[in-house]
């Protein structure tokens, strides 16, 4: 996925001219950029980005041919086509761009001290030398609309209605071809009759067209604002084998974008909204998949006054979209709609002091190579009124002298290393790539797992968890806790050195543990370890240069497996490198493919290829150590062949081996069975296509030869999963505690949020029925783009753009600081499993339900889930419009009192909610008295108090009185004294309001659900909002409860018998202590509640402080202070007892002192 | 044979004036079904922290010192932490003694925890080109007649310098202390103390204030470079813009570096004026020649020392720029419209060039402790047999 970064660079053009670039076209490898002007075509490089070259036309042929418009490259780099007003298609020469010429070398003066400041400056941070030469043009005699590039032609359309083919050799000449839009038939879809030329065509011509590979055929948007689908017939494009399809009930269509991947047509509307639509295979017809739309809720003021989309560019990788409308503005969404940015809203919109800001109007744009880059060249008026900014600080003084072009901005990108690579490794990690450094997540969440898995494994062995391991809870709150709360990155700067030969990363990848990482760019490739911090490259320069990584790479162990072609064998290889080794083709293991890889993979012990014939490849890899040195042995295990699936190799987005089964034919299996590669999941351009182990064979076979077998097990028909797939998660490990989270498949859906394919287990291990389905399809949304599953946690990780304003500050007179925010990316976290609880309950499928969360109760934030749940379903029924005949929330309330934190997940949650929806909450859970009561029972008195709150605002004071004083009992017993200080202030704020009584708590029969806000009272009493003052005044508590607060007489005597009643309580409990000769307790409670204990004693030194049994005493307070038992001299055997009766009163007496 | 482990749940990274806290396990291994199985006796175990300094020889001149003996008679029940450690000891905690005369029977294990404040006055954890200063918690254990066996934890200490002396409690009363209350304040005060550090390192991080620096060099003016703090935190990024496009002359290339600056104190200097020892740690190197404006963020590495000073070494650190730039100024060609003649214009093939570098001081401060535990290279747990 890709995130905004930093500020916009901003290019000048060395040339000072009248005229501003107005349009951008990149060649196919996006290594050069043509930017056109009125009258001026110029080639930039991308790294550096330098101007190469100027073509200015002279006045007499800008006269005839009219200002330049468009252009276009011809795939190989050698020639660019530019359009002009007036119908010509002009076509340059691009001379030179293979020579060893280079521009802007540098020439260090002699004898200077140091000659370069890079080793090697002169190959890699040189502009090569390009040159213009205008060869014949072409009149096509009426204005041009739209140009398209094909493997060998051109293809243009015009103003009058035709579609041009033109020859890039011998343009114009030979292979010329016209053809008007009216002779094409046009329909709904390709089966119904090939009717005759569409007559509504007449006058109408295409207005914008992109050729999809994939498809084989053209998105058009007509000038009347239709869209359309033209396929032709045949291999090449003749005028009576096109065929044409529409799509249905649009008429506002502006601009076209394809994306070759996902066989994806993007059109952009007047309306503002992106139309995204997918040809369905049967029938040949247009169908709408998603639209791509700013909503209402995130971006009230501009959603639907953003004007006409302007323009759609995919990014190379054709995982995410760029739209701007004519309003200006970047909005980037990935592939299936999630939305990423947008420059509409927040900080890229307003001013820190928050005045708005003009949006950055847009008048072209294009994607750098491998989309670390946007160059975006900002319309005309846009950087007019920049201008003037800049000349308001910085006095121009020739202002008609012609300025400079300062119009281009680079917009800085980091990509999620799922994109281009997705391995496995790299879906259960977090790892982003810049053009110049990864970023990876601070800490290791398999950490946690492995003490989370000793707790697990320990605790039943042993009985004695005192002397186990650093009490792992805590540990792992702890762990996972920071994991969460962090939003830190560890940054990785790619070695310069590799990175300035190499450039553009291609493909990263990390290891399982997070610890080793791997970049390649465009030839070799380079690793990182986390322990060393040092990163290895090829100690050989020729072997780096001589292999190209075609297939990805990922980590097996502690090996780099890279699937590269070898240009001196000129052979496709998979090779493995030894990362503790020298990085060298020495210590490499080599195997030779025969076709081109497209996709690599690893699970357990495999490698899972696929190659551009559409076949996939599994190979097992073994270490030896036999040798001196450990070597790899890889073997082929099995070629599955896919073209008859596949209609095209470039549509397969990722490949997986999983052990993911649906389990027809054969019964649950023990876990171990479970993680064996059953089944390929293939994504095909967004269809999750999954293969299965053939096991319908005679399953006697499993246990004669089960090495040979498994190779040999052929695999099932595909089936299709799911539609609209961006990722896929699955995992091989096993947790027999977690089975439905790790042996489920989730997936990423983009603006669908995530699905999860779980596993239904049948109850108590029965032989299930064939009828009833193994697994279920759940979607659920996030509020984040999921970058990682961490399963036995049950956590989605991902990042978010956020944004810094740096405009506020003084002096800072650079424009850009001032006109964009600075973008950083920040790491978040989501958990799911309520949604997943809650549509399981709603299916009926409660016991699952009840597996799944009780293999998750000893997560931390477990209790928060459950809250969360009861939360989500109550909003949703208390505030709904319409009856709801069948209710979630008793179902859900029942589930949760499954688990000992009912009450106080319902306590918590009521807290959270607003009064209004609590009389709906207590309908559907009980009444909160009962609820109460069994928190007393329960010993849980924090969540007892928490009950007061509720009940203090539903039931008359004297209720919650009585309920009160039973907990200030309760805690006085068991030495809550922070509790006990809550509940005194708790009492007295009772005695001191007013005494009108509010009804009493409907009963669960009273189906009173609305009409809350007559129970409303404008007193509340928050123990949270007190517990701070009350903290701190512990000792003087003894004054407020002498100082009368209330002004008024009836007031004061309210007060006052409130700070008897409750002084009356204190004294009972004193007596009490005392009468249990329980002298330890009593001085705390002394202390922590400020009891005045002197003269409480004095005043009953004759009733309760008498002692009776002093004995029984004696003991006692030996007990209670943990003091010795004098030890008897021997010779003093017979000593009198009336020593001890001494002693024990002294000891009394001092302690009653205190 | 004992099998001893020790672990920080917290991680191996501290800030000085924190609380260490480390887990001792010891555990007879031995099933109590094995036939072999018997018990197992420990005569004493005791921990201690100390830090480690070893200078290099032929950098650093220390005033010679009495050879401490380093040899330990195996009868000897001292526990003397930097025995067969490289350097010399700095400073070191008062050792504490986990227990004396320890039984385990097979299968057994017994857990000690050890809480220690992390010495506030001490250098914070560094390796150095000159100079190392090296954090660890030895536990050291002895069985009756047998020589003490060291098991050892290293560490990684930060230092923030200039921290604030606890406020004194202003809001309790000065009454004698009562014995009921329990001692929850003084865990409490301790706990603050991370809190404290943590808070003045955000005060003095977050503070933004914009410098602004015209970049010269003999022949005119090259851009101009704006900084927005000069204080960092460890992991954060340090940003900065350019703006070549009022500049007369045309740049090339620049490069940004953090680098950290390590001086032996005068004194102590092997040579007379010697060099400092410059070790970088990140660079940003931008090619600019046609840009208007650019900025560079550099991240600031976790596992890096914040500045320091000793009366033996001082760490600085700075950001280190060098600028290629054209020998002439050069006036930009201007395209007139209507020409008669096409023009093409190319770019030079060769500039004649000039460089120059310039430093700026930086500072760069510890961070959250728990933050810096991620990417240490210890773990925090530690084990041996004995």
């Amino acid at each position: 996925m890709y995130f905004l970064t930093g500020w916009p660079r901003r290019l000048l053009c060395p040339l000072r001219s009248a005229e501003e670039p107005f349009h951008i076209q990149p060649s196919s490898q996006r290594f050069y950029f043509a930017l056109l002007s009125e009258t001026q075509l110029s080639i930039w490089f991308s790294r550096p980005s330098v101007l190469i070259v100027s073509y200015i036309e002279s006045a007499k042929a800008a006269a005839q041919f009219g200002f330049y418009q468009k252009a276009e490259w011809k795939p190989d780099d050698s020639m660019v086509a530019v359009a002009t007003a007036n119908g010509y298609i002009l076509l340059f020469d691009v001379l030179g761009g293979g020579e060893e010429k280079y521009l802007y070398e540098p020439v260090y003066p002699k004898g200077s001290p140091r000659v370069k400041v890079t080793p090697g400056y002169k190959e890699e941070q040189c502009a090569p030398a390009l040159s213009l030469e205008m060869k014949k043009p072409v009149d096509l005699e009426a204005p041009i609309t739209s140009l398209q590039t094909l493997q060998e032609d051109l293809l243009v359309c015009t103003a009058d209605g035709y579609l041009h083919v033109l020859h890039w050799d011998g343009l114009g000449s030979n292979g010329r071809k016209a053809i008007c839009l009216t002779t094409i038939p046009f329909s709904l879809d390709l089966q119904s009759a090939r009717g005759g030329p569409s007559l509504d065509l007449e006058g109408v011509y295409i207005r914008s067209m992109e050729y999809c590979l994939t498809l084989d055929g053209f998105a058009v948007v007509l000038s009347d604002g239709r869209l359309g689908f033209i396929t032709p017939l045949s291999s090449s494009i003749t005028a009576d084998q096109l065929q044409g399809v529409w799509a249905a009930d649009v008429m506002d269509g502006t601009c076209v974008a394809v994306n070759n991947k996902y066989r994806l047509m993007t059109f952009g509307c007047a309306s503002g909204s992106v139309l995204v639509y997918m040809i369905d295979t049967t029938t040949g017809s247009m169908q709408l998949s998603h639209k791509l739309e700013l909503t209402p809720k995130h971006y009230p003021d501009i959603y639907n006054k953003t004007g006409a989309v302007k323009l759609i560019c995919w990014s190379p990788d054709y995982s995410v979209v760029m739209v701007t409308w004519e309003c200006g503005g970047l909005s980037l969404w990935s592939v299936f709609g999630a939305h990423l940015i947008c420059t509409l809203g927040e900080d890229f919109a307003h001013h820190s002091d928050g005045t708005k800001k003009d949006p950055l109007k847009i008048s072209s744009m294009s994607w750098g190579a491998e989309g670390y880059h946007l160059w975006v060249i900002p319309s005309r008026q846009e950087r007019r009124k920049q201008e003037e900014n800049e000349e308001q600080d910085v006095e121009m003084i020739s202002p008609p002298h012609p300025s400079l072009q300062t119009g281009i901005l680079q917009f800085h990108f980091i990509k999620s290393a799922l994109t281009v690579n997705p391995c496995t490794s790299n879906q259960e990690q977090v790892l982003l790539h810049g053009e110049d450094r990864l970023y990876l997540t601070c800490g290791d969440p398999r950490q946690i797992h492995s003490t989370s898995d000793v707790h697990t494994n320990l605790h039943p062995q042993d009985g004695s968890p005192m002397h186990h391991p650093p009490n792992p809870d805590s540990s792992l709150s702890q762990g996972l806790s920071t994991l969460l709360g962090h939003k830190h990155w560890h940054v990785v700067q790619i070695h310069s050195t590799y990175l300035e030969s190499n450039w553009p990363i291609r493909f990263a990848a990390i290891d399982t543990a997070g610890q080793c990482m791997a970049v390649a760019g465009r030839r070799g490739f380079a690793h990182y370890s986390l322990f060393t911090r040092k990163w290895k490259l090829f100690g050989n320069i020729t072997q780096e240069q001589n292999m190209t990584v075609t297939g990805g790479l990922a980590w097996w162990k502690d090996l780099v497996v890279v699937a590269c072609y070898n240009f001196t064998d000129q052979q496709e290889q998979l090779r493995l490198y030894q990362r503790s080794s020298n990085l060298d083709n020495a210590f490499a293991s080599v195997t030779k493919l025969h076709s081109d890889t497209l996709l690599l993979n690893v699970f357990k012990d495999m490698v899972i290829l696929f190659r551009a014939d559409c076949s996939i490849c599994l190979y097992s890899i073994e270490r030896r150590n036999d040798g001196p040195t450990p070597s790899v042995s890889v073997e082929l295990l099995q070629e599955v062949s896919m073209s008859r699936y596949i209609p095209h190799p470039a549509l397969v987005v990722s490949v997986t081996l999983t052990s993911v089964r649906t389990e027809t034919g054969i019964s649950l299996k023990a876990p171990q069975q479970a993680c064996m590669a059953e089944s390929i999941m293939l994504n095909l351009a967004g269809q999750l296509i999954m293969l299965q182990r053939d096991r319908s064979g005679p399953q006697v076979r499993d246990k004669e030869t089960p090495a040979v077998n498994k190779k040999l097990l052929p695999f099932c028909p595909p089936v299709v999963l799911a539609q609209c797939v961006e990722n896929v998660w699955t995992t091989c490990r096993s947790n027999k505690k977690k089975r439905h989270l790790l042996e489920a498949l989730w997936l990423s859906c983009g603006e669908a949020g995530m699905k999860v394919w779980l596993p239904l287990f049948p109850r108590d291990h029965r032989k299930p029925h064939s009828f009833l389905s193994r697994r279920i399809m759940l979607p659920f949304h996030i509020n984040i783009y999921p970058l990682a599953v961490l399963f036995e946690d049950a956590l989605v990780l991902g990042a978010t753009n956020e944004t810094v304003l740096y405009d506020g500050l003084q002096g800072s007179s650079e424009p850009l600081v001032a006109l964009f925010p600075y973008c950083t990316v920040e790491r978040t976290s989501q958990i799911y499993l309520h949604h997943i609880l809650r549509q399981l309950l709603v299916r009926n499928l409660g016991e699952q339900a009840l597996m799944l969360a009780q293999s998750c109760a000893t997560l931390p934030y477990f209790p928060h889930v459950l809250e969360l749940m009861v939360h989500v379903v109550l909003e949703e029924e208390a505030t709904s419009r319409e009856p709801i005949p069948d209710p979630l929330l008793p179902t859900v309330a029942k589930f949760i009192t499954e688990f000992p934190l009912f009450l106080q997940t319902i306590v918590h949650c009521a807290r959270k909610t607003e009064y209004a929806l609590w009389n709906y909450l207590f309908a559907a859970v009980g009444n909160p008295k009962d609820l109460f009561e069994e928190c007393l029972m329960a010993q849980d008195l924090d969540t007892a108090a928490s009950y007061l709150i509720i009940l203090q605002n539903m039931e008359v004071p004297a209720v919650s009185r009585q309920h009160a004083t039973l907990l200030f009992n309760t805690a006085l017993e068991q030495g809550k004294w922070d509790l006990c200080r809550h509940m005194i202030r708790f009492l007295k704020a009772i005695g001191s309001g007013e005494m009108e009584s509010p009804p009493p708590t409907p009963s669960t029969q009273e189906p009173s659900s609305t009409g809350g806000f007559e129970f409303f009272r404008n007193r509340s009493i928050s123990l949270s909002q007190s517990a701070d003052s009350i903290s701190t005044g512990k000792f003087n508590l003894q004054k407020t409860f002498s100082m009368p607060s209330g002004s008024s007489a009836k007031g004061r005597d309210v007060e006052c018998a409130e700070n008897m009643y409750i002084d009356m309580m204190l004294w009972r409990h004193a007596r009490h202590l005392l009468e249990q000769v329980r002298l330890r307790d009593l001085g705390c409670f002394s202390a922590q509640l400020g009891f005045e204990l002197i003269g409480w004693l004095c005043r009953e030194r004759n009733r309760v402080a008498r002692v009776d049994d002093f004995v029984s005493a004696l003991k006692k307070l030996h007990k209670d202070f943990l003091w010795p038992f004098p030890v008897i001299p021997v010779g003093s055997l017979s000593s009198p007892l009336k020593n001890g009766r001494c002693r024990s009163g002294e000891q009394t007496g001092n302690l009653a002192g205190f | 044979m004992i099998e001893v482990v020790a672990s920080m749940a917290r991680g191996p990274v501290f800030l000085a004036g924190e609380l260490l806290e480390c887990l001792i396990t010891f555990t007879n291994p031995m099933s109590h079904l094995s036939t072999s199985a018997s018990s197992e006796m420990l005569a004493w175990a005791s921990a201690q922290i100390h830090c480690q300094f070893h200078a290099s020889e032929n950098r650093v001149a220390l005033p010679a010192q009495g050879n401490k003996q380093d040899v330990q008679a195996d009868s000897d029940t001292v526990l003397i932490p930097s025995r067969g450690e490289r350097g010399q000891c700095v400073l070191d905690t008062p050792p504490k003694i986990l227990f004396c005369d320890l039984r385990l029977d097979p299968g057994e294990s017994k857990t000690y925890s050890y809480s220690e404040l992390v010495p506030v006055d001490g250098p914070p954890s560094f390796r150095g080109q000159a100079v190392k200063y090296v954090y660890k918690l030895t536990i050291g254990c002895q069985r009756v007649n047998s020589p003490i066996k060291l098991l050892r934890v290293p560490l990684r200490v930060l230092v923030l310098q200039g921290m604030p002396e606890p406020p004194f409690p202003q809001n309790e009363e000065v009454s004698p202390s009562n014995p009921f209350l329990e001692e929850e304040e003084a865990s409490r005060r301790d706990a603050t103390a991370l809190e404290r550090a943590l808070d003045m390192l955000m005060v003095t991080t977050s503070r933004r204030c914009p410098h602004m620096f015209n970049i010269t060099n003999t022949r005119g003016k090259v851009a101009k470079f704006c900084i927005f703090k000069t204080v960092y935190r460890l992991g954060e990024d340090i940003v900065g813009t350019f703006n070549f496009s009022e500049g007369d002359i045309p740049c090339l290339q620049y490069s940004v570096s953090l680098q950290s600056e390590e001086e032996i104190q005068q004194q102590y200097q092997r040579r007379p004026g010697q060099a400092i020892s410059v070790s970088g740690h990140g660079r940003h190197v931008e090619s600019c020649l046609h840009t208007a404006s650019s900025h560079f963020s550099l991240p600031v590495p976790l596992n890096v020392t914040p500045g320091f000073s000793t009366d033996i070494v001082t760490l600085r650190w700075r950001l280190h720029f060098e600028f290629v730039t054209a020998c002439e100024p050069m006036e930009p060609p201007t395209v007139l419209q209507n020409q008669s003649e096409v023009t093409v214009w190319a770019g030079a093939e060769h500039v004649d060039v000039d460089t120059f570098s310039w430093n700026l001081p930086v500072k760069v401060l510890p961070t959250n402790p728990a933050l810096a535990s991620y990417v240490s290279q210890f773990i925090g747990t530690n084990s041996i047999n004995i």
